[in-house]
């Protein structure tokens, strides 16, 4: 079935094309070259006065696994809040189920969410939420670092082969597209009570640094070449002064391609009177001297949200300032641990309304789609419903100053917010929403429009208000479906998983079966994820893709 | 003017959520306005008029007749008037009302009074679990107000209570009184296994010997002065707190649940 989207304005950055007016072809689910003459339409949309891209792609959105059904365990008033009596979608009427994740994303013209932290013994129940998910694709990045059985080989001195094949091997078992690493070590550190871990601090029992876990499975990514690079989330984040712990970082990875995820939450200066304040530009300094790094934002935005993480320590420091009252901090024995603590930012907080700014700050000074994300670590920063209103933050101008206003103004005092006058292009956020955030992940099948590519597009009708515009998709395709009119969701179809599958020594499978069998209390064929019932066969539902060396922002542009 | 009556036509076999047949929201709203409310039950909307026959103007008044176990959300927020139940009632009676009077003569279901912040609650039958309790997930039960249970109340009555009383002549379940916060509740008949559980505070004044948690600590007999006058302020209740032979100054107090904060106190009748 050929399809036509006839003369609309075509935001690709792969093709340089700025708001250029353009036909788009698309046989089934591949975008395809002009036809010849006379070649039969089967239907064609006119979207004179619309706005094309490809489908969106968010790369850090907690939608699925154990931290995610934990806070919603740990939240029914949210469900209870929000019983819209929508029938006909399953569970439609409990917030955050996984077909309102689905349909409220494709609304807003996004195809592919990643999500970005799968313990690997949670991640049966990743991939089954994430299957349950409708419309959009998923892929999911494997947490090592804190495992005791990576720390064991550390602390034995294996070689850096047999790391690479635990590394790629997880990477196979839990059907995964990258690697994770969070705070790494400092989980394991928790259990021997430390409350605060470091760069260079030390994991009790197993001697090794966190710098060291961070540097060895860095290399082994890069080895068994997943083209996504290591994605870390640094040590102490949200402590004040925490900026010199991500410069350290970027300086760790050794010219490496590393990413930082959420980085906004390392902006942090300690000083001012309350010993917080704007490390925005000391941080963006430092981003623009190591072009191996590539790093998203994960904005605050005002509102209740939940914050979610497998960084133990940020979590449990924080745990005093649930709203409301309540927190679940757990451990897995052998992999780590994570923490739920719901939030809510508040414009009239000093320090909320500093995180505000010092995301826009990094943002609006990084000048370099094509290394900095777009996100809010969903739930984290803001759920990731508010995306319409943040990219009008980044296009407006005007609207920003009328925003900081509302603000703590103590807060506003300090940052450099309102003399910084970028405003972000439609180019600007095609390149980061979809063309440099598909390269990012190693998914050269989509984030562009070129023949060849799969069919997510989204078409938006342009409007003056950036928050209207992107709430709500003209249409959305998936895989060359409509799946979206009028900002409503017309098809229910199901998604893929994206996986890598990079090479390993397969006598690693011995060593591993025999650690399970004595450290844990179900077999490890219990926690690898193979012949998943989720209403499609594995094959259509995984879909891998090939294997290279990690992303480099200057050799995608 | 009479009471606003609504009287039951047949029984749906779904839940329905009575919550709009509330004094206030029903207030200068005519006879047909009324009619033609719909409500909630199942995937459904029911008209009111397709449910009960209406008889009766006064919407600070309302008498539901016929009611049954499937009723739900009844004197939902409820913030004036009065509203008299003939039957049973089903979940969710009186839920964070704010003032006024509800009164049932049947049975409720769970969740009666739960989160419940002024006013005052009448069930002359039994009612079922979680009575004046928290909703799944939210941290403070009921906030205030009186709850008088004539027959027997479930588990976990006054489960995250933080004030006012609850009052049952008959038995209570297995946990009553746990995670208060605060509150005082009686219980004239026998209370179930773990009563007190995870008491931050607040007091339970109970006829018979609980089976308490490890975590309480016996702290010997007294004469508390102070209980006539707590049965002094059930004298206007229809109920057997306020009979004169009913009040006593003599108890056994246990402190607990150390498990927690530990300044909660069960008073047993010697």
């Amino acid at each position: 079935m050929l399809i036509r989207l006839k003369g609309g304005k075509v935001y690709d950055p792969a093709q340089a094309l700025d708001g250029e007016i353009r036909d788009i072809y698309f046989r089934d689910s591949v975008i395809v070259d002009k036809p010849e003459a006379g070649a039969m339409i089967d239907a064609d949309y006119d979207i004179a006065g619309c706005v094309v891209m490809a489908g969106a792609i968010d790369i850090h959105s907690h939608i699925a696994g154990g931290n995610v059904n934990t806070a919603r365990l740990l939240l029914p008033e949210q469900h209870r809040n929000f019983v819209a009596r929508k029938l006909g979608h399953r569970f439609s009427t409990s917030r955050w189920s996984a077909t309102e994740t689905g349909y409220r994303y494709a609304r807003m013209g996004y195809t592919t969410v990643v999500e970005p932290a799968i313990l690997p013994i949670n991640a049966l129940d990743a991939h089954l939420q994430m299957a349950d998910i409708p419309i959009i694709d998923t892929a999911g990045l494997a947490i090592l670092g804190n495992d005791d059985y990576l720390l064991r080989l550390m602390r034995s001195g294996a070689s850096q082969s047999q790391i690479n094949d635990y590394v790629a091997w997880t990477l196979h078992s839990t059907r995964c597209l990258g690697l994770k690493v969070i705070n790494a070590g400092g989980a394991n550190a928790f259990k021997s009570n430390a409350r605060s871990f470091d760069l260079d601090d030390v994991v009790p029992e197993y001697g090794v640094s966190s710098r060291h876990i961070l540097q060895t499975l860095q290399r082994a990514a890069c080895e068994v070449e997943i083209p996504h690079p290591v994605h870390v989330h640094c040590n102490n984040l949200g402590v004040p002064g925490n900026v010199d712990t991500a410069l350290a970082t970027m300086e760790a990875a050794q010219g490496l391609p590393m990413h930082l995820a959420h980085i906004q939450f390392y902006g942090y200066g300690n000083e001012g009177d309350r010993g917080f304040s704007s490390a925005a530009a000391k941080l963006i300094d430092g981003f623009k001297k190591h072009p191996n790094i590539t790093m998203d934002v994960g904005q605050v935005l005002f509102g209740q949200t939940v914050t979610i993480s497998g960084d133990v320590i940020a979590q449990y420091s924080r745990r005093n300032d649930a709203s409301p009252n309540k927190w679940i901090a757990w451990d897995a024995e052998c992999e780590g641990s994570g923490g739920v603590v719901p939030y809510r930012y508040k414009e009239t907080s000093f320090v909320n309304s500093l995180q505000w700014l010092i995301g826009l700050e990094i943002f609006l000074l990084a000048e370099d789609p094509w290394r900095l994300f777009f996100t809010t670590d969903h739930p984290n920063g803001a759920p990731f419903t508010m995306y319409p209103y943040l990219i009008r933050l980044l296009m407006d101008r005007d609207y920003r100053l009328q925003c900081l206003e509302q603000l703590n103004q103590e807060a506003v005092a300090m940052s450099l917010l309102k003399d910084l006058d970028k405003e972000f292009s439609l180019y600007d956020i095609a390149v980061m929403t979809r063309t440099a955030a598909a390269r990012l992940l190693g998914l050269p099948d989509r984030g562009h429009l070129r023949p060849g590519a799969v069919a997510d597009i989204a078409v938006y009708r342009e409007q003056a208000d950036k928050a209207a515009m992107f709430a709500d998709a003209e249409l959305l395709f998936k895989n060359g479906r409509l799946a979206v009119q009028n900002g409503a969701v017309v098809e229910r179809c199901n998604g893929t998983a994206q996986v890598v599958q990079p090479l390993f020594d397969h006598r690693i499978e011995r060593d591993l079966q025999n650690y399970y069998d004595r450290f844990y209390n179900l077999g490890l064929a219990n926690f690898t994820v193979g012949d998943v019932d989720a209403g499609q066969a594995d094959s259509e539902r995984f879909r891998a893709h090939a294997c290279g060396r990690p992303y480099l922002a200057e050799n995608a542009r | 003017m009479t009471a606003l009556t609504f009287t039951l036509k047949q029984r749906p076999a779904q839940r329905v959520d009575l919550s709009p047949l509330v004094c206030q929201k029903l207030a200068g709203l005519s006879p047909t306005d009324i009619a033609a409310l719909e409500l909630d039950s199942g995937k459904r909307k029911i008209r009111v008029d397709e449910l009960f026959t209406i008889a009766g103007y006064d919407t600070q008044q309302i008498v539901i007749k016929n009611s049954y176990a499937k009723l739900d959300f009844i004197g939902k927020e409820l913030t004036e008037g009065e509203i008299r139940i003939e039957g049973d009632v089903g979940s969710y009676l009186g839920l964070g009302m704010k003032s006024g009077t509800i009164t049932v003569n049947g049975n409720a279901g769970l969740f009666a009074a739960c989160e419940m912040k002024k006013g005052f609650v009448q069930i002359n039958g039994n009612t079922g679990d979680f009575l004046g309790a928290a909703l799944p997930g939210n941290k403070m039960g009921m906030k205030g107000g009186t709850v008088l249970v004539k027959g027997n109340a479930g588990e976990r009555v006054g489960d995250h209570m933080r004030r006012g009383v609850i009052l049952i002549e008959g038995n209570a379940g297995d946990y009553c009184g746990s995670r208060m916060t605060a509150g005082t509740i009686a219980v004239m008949g026998k209370t179930g296994r773990y009563t007190g559980f995870a008491m931050r505070r607040g007091t339970l004044l109970l006829w018979n010997k609980p089976e308490l948690p490890a975590t309480f600590n016996d702290c010997g007999s007294h004469t508390l002065a102070f209980l006539p006058m707590l049965f002094a302020s059930f004298r206007s209740f229809d109920s057997k707190f306020a009979d004169p032979a009913a009040v006593f100054n003599r108890v056994r107090r246990y402190g607990g649940d150390m498990a927690e904060m530990g300044r909660g106190e069960v008073l047993v009748r010697l």
